[in-house]
């Protein structure tokens, strides 16, 4: 689904962003990105999303195709939830839909079952400032989901959530990954995030940003999040991701 | 202790009856001069013979009318050019010189060349009126359309919106608060233009008789058109509320 090859990229020649990232993905796969601030995570998203432009001569390809803005391949969610205060739940969930061209009263009735699905039935006419943080970041889970495009690029989804609610939405998002077949890029801070939601973890270095460990999570699915907690194999997993990860900060204190 | 102070209007009505009776007594008893303060009697009895006066629905259709063409015609060209400049920065770097000075210029100055240019009509009113919401209208949407949120145009673009989708579903509704707050300050201050064009010279409209009236000694008749205006003004602002509140009911 996403293949890139020795890519490297800086900014103005001069800053090095990224540095030799090789990876594939698999279509199906649920992959997350974990890196110190500044590792070049997020760009390594927009590069996929053709948010940031690909430098000549860079091989990177998302379902066999250059990255364009705006494929119907790619969904992106980000940290916050980024509804419109001006439309409805409904309207926000369907906003993705409607703008990939999709007729206004088909998007609403699919946008109807997705908020359904993300349990916000009831909540249709419900404008933003009216919803909790973690009923607006249901809304934007459902306005994801709707579009049905086979990848989802998702930068800290619940970065901005409290703990418990994130909790919360981390088993929705499993949920929905199980009953829908999406390959995912989820980048994250939140380790456990990390280990829990994914089958493969990748921990980057310091800027620039490298590939310094390419994990597969030995975990079952379907999970939950509750049962992960007293799951040896999901701690253990935990401490490794860790090790990687400090060991990234040393080589680039040393 | 009772939460709500807010004053009741039996309040404000004795307030009101008890400064006018006093008014009239300090007049009748020759403790200030009627002929400069006027009398609220006389304030009254004017107020109802002019509302029976044709001449003052001529001058108030006269001055509303150059108020909203003003208002009109501004905002229509602050929007334009705003969005020109937020596309064209360069453009905007290179006006910005030129619009500081004309703005930071007391455009009441601009009356007498107005009225050399555009006679005693409705013309310099609405030059001046123009004058003067133009310049708040246009920083207003200049920043209202630089203040939408990068997060809303990140996500719209992913999504594959062209430029218009774009700017029709995220950027103009993003920017309709601050916009309309421009706009309500434009219309205000059109008004103000107009009035005051019109006390300097005029053939006709509110500010043209309330000049009159001052230049004639009929302070009362001063004090009514006074009044007058100040409820016009409040009108416009009850009304620009309720749009608002209509418009922006999300926020």
């Amino acid at each position: 689904m996403v293949d890139i090859q020795q890519l490297s990229l800086s900014f103005d020649g001069r800053d090095d962003v990224l540095q030799d990232v090789n990876l594939s993905l698999r279509e199906g796969e649920f992959l997350a990105v974990v890196g110190p601030s500044g590792c070049g995570k997020t760009t390594l998203l927009n590069l996929c999303a053709g948010l940031v432009e690909l430098p000549v001569g860079q091989r990177l390809t998302v379902a066999g195709h250059a990255p364009r803005l705006g494929s119907a391949n790619v969904a992106y969610m980000l940290a916050r939830d980024s509804l419109l205060p001006w439309a409805s739940a409904l309207d926000n969930a369907a906003f993705g839909l409607k703008v990939r061209g999709m007729a206004p009263s088909q998007a609403r009735t699919i946008a109807a079952n997705m908020l359904q699905r993300v349990g916000l039935r009831g909540f249709e006419q419900s404008l933003p400032k009216a919803l909790s943080h973690g009923m607006r970041q249901r809304v934007a889970l459902a306005r994801t989901f709707a579009m049905n495009s086979p990848l989802l690029l998702m930068d800290e989804p619940f970065g901005a959530l409290d703990a418990q609610t994130k909790l919360h939405l981390q088993d929705l998002l499993l949920q929905l990954c199980h009953e829908s077949h999406r390959t995912v890029m989820l980048v994250t801070h939140d380790l456990a995030e990390a280990v829990a939601l994914s089958d493969r973890v990748i921990v980057m270095s310091s800027r620039p940003g490298r590939i310094i460990a390419d994990l597969q999570v030995p975990l079952p699915r379907p999970r939950s999040i509750r049962e992960l907690q007293t799951n040896d194999a999901f701690h253990h997993m935990y401490q490794q991701v860790w090790r990687y990860l400090e060991s990234g900060w040393a080589q680039h204190e040393g | 202790m009772r939460a709500d102070s807010k004053p009741r209007l039996w309040q404000h009505v004795l307030f009101l009856i008890s400064f006018s009776l006093l008014w009239e007594f300090a007049a009748n008893k020759g403790l200030i001069d009627p002929s400069f303060v006027g009398t609220p009697l006389g304030i009254a009895t004017f107020t109802i013979d002019n509302f029976f006066n044709a001449r003052l629905w001529g001058d108030l259709a006269w001055t509303l009318f150059s108020v909203l063409s003003s208002f009109a015609l501004g905002s229509v060209c602050a929007i334009a050019i705003g969005l020109a400049f937020v596309t064209w920065p360069r453009f905007e770097a290179f006006c910005e010189p030129y619009l500081g000075a004309l703005n930071a210029l007391p455009r009441i100055a601009l009356v007498p060349l107005f009225i050399l240019w555009f006679g005693l009509g409705v013309g310099s009113k609405i030059a001046m009126g123009f004058s003067l919401s133009f310049f708040i209208v246009l920083s207003s949407t200049v920043a209202g359309i630089r203040g939408v949120s990068q997060d809303h145009i990140t996500l719209t673009r992913t999504l594959g919106a062209s430029s218009r989708d774009l700017f029709f579903a995220v950027t103009l509704p993003g920017a309709i608060p601050v916009l309309f707050s421009g706009l309500r300050l434009g219309l205000i201050y059109a008004f103000l233009g107009v009035v005051g064009a019109e006390v300097i010279a005029s053939e006709r409209g509110l500010g043209q008789q309330l000049s009159y009236l001052a230049s004639t000694f009929a302070i009362d008749g001063v004090w009514s058109l006074m009044i007058d205006l100040a409820l016009i003004g409040m009108l416009i602002v009850k009304l620009l509320n309720m749009i608002e509140r209509r418009l922006l009911h999300w926020q």
